[in-house]
């Protein structure tokens, strides 16, 4: 019997997107890693746009890895993204609230939370839920 | 939801894999079903039962908690 497409099936990336995912993760962290290991002094200006630039890279990585298909993309792997992502949601919740109050405990400033920061805690619960989900099945 | 999936790949002397293979999942989605931990789609249902070529009740039962 040949297996058909299913009809309620999300719309995903094919397989290879999660290699080009990777690449350009690494696109977005190796840069990082040097400047930071290395101590490079960078001007004010041109450092924000480098964080920038190199967070957005990374995240665009995550998003990709996180949105491409398996090997075996089934129900059952449509049903643990669901569920990954109902986590996802949860944390996201958690994360904003409890931040503050853990930056208030540590003394630390309570400054505003960065999207950037608040999106890419949101892609690794999903990736780590769903990593562990489907290895538990 | 009860199932004799199990049973029934006995009979035709088939793995899990070859049952996956047969109806397009992995064999870790035929391993949770037959461990009572995952409630297939109808589709699914369908699919199996035609292998076994019996109805989809004949392979799946409701329990009273269901």
């Amino acid at each position: 019997m040949e297996s058909k497409k299913l009809k309620n099936e999300p719309v995903l990336l094919p397989l290879y997107c999660k290699k080009i995912g990777l690449a350009i993760l690494l696109m977005g962290l190796i840069p990082a890693i040097i400047v930071k290991l290395m101590h490079l002094a960078l001007e004010p200006a041109p450092k924000e746009m480098f964080k920038l630039l190199t967070s957005n890279t990374f995240l665009l990585g995550l998003l990709m890895i996180a949105w491409s298909r398996d090997k075996i993309e089934d129900e059952m792997t449509i049903f643990i993204r669901l569920k990954s992502m109902a986590w996802t949601f949860t944390w996201t919740v958690l994360y904003v609230i409890t931040r503050p109050v853990i930056d208030l405990i540590f003394n630390d400033p309570v400054e505003n939370m960065n999207s950037q920061e608040v999106v890419m805690s949101m892609l690794f619960v999903y990736l780590i839920m769903y990593f562990f989900q489907k290895r538990g099945r | 939801m009860k199932n004799n999936i199990k049973a029934e790949r006995a009979k035709l002397d088939i793995t899990q894999q070859q049952l996956a293979d047969k109806v397009g999942v992995s064999r870790q989605t035929i391993n949770s079903i037959e461990a009572e931990r995952y409630i297939p789609s109808t589709v699914l249902s369908l699919k199996i039962a035609a292998v076994f070529q019996k109805t989809v009740n004949e392979i799946f039962t409701l329990e009273n908690d269901d």
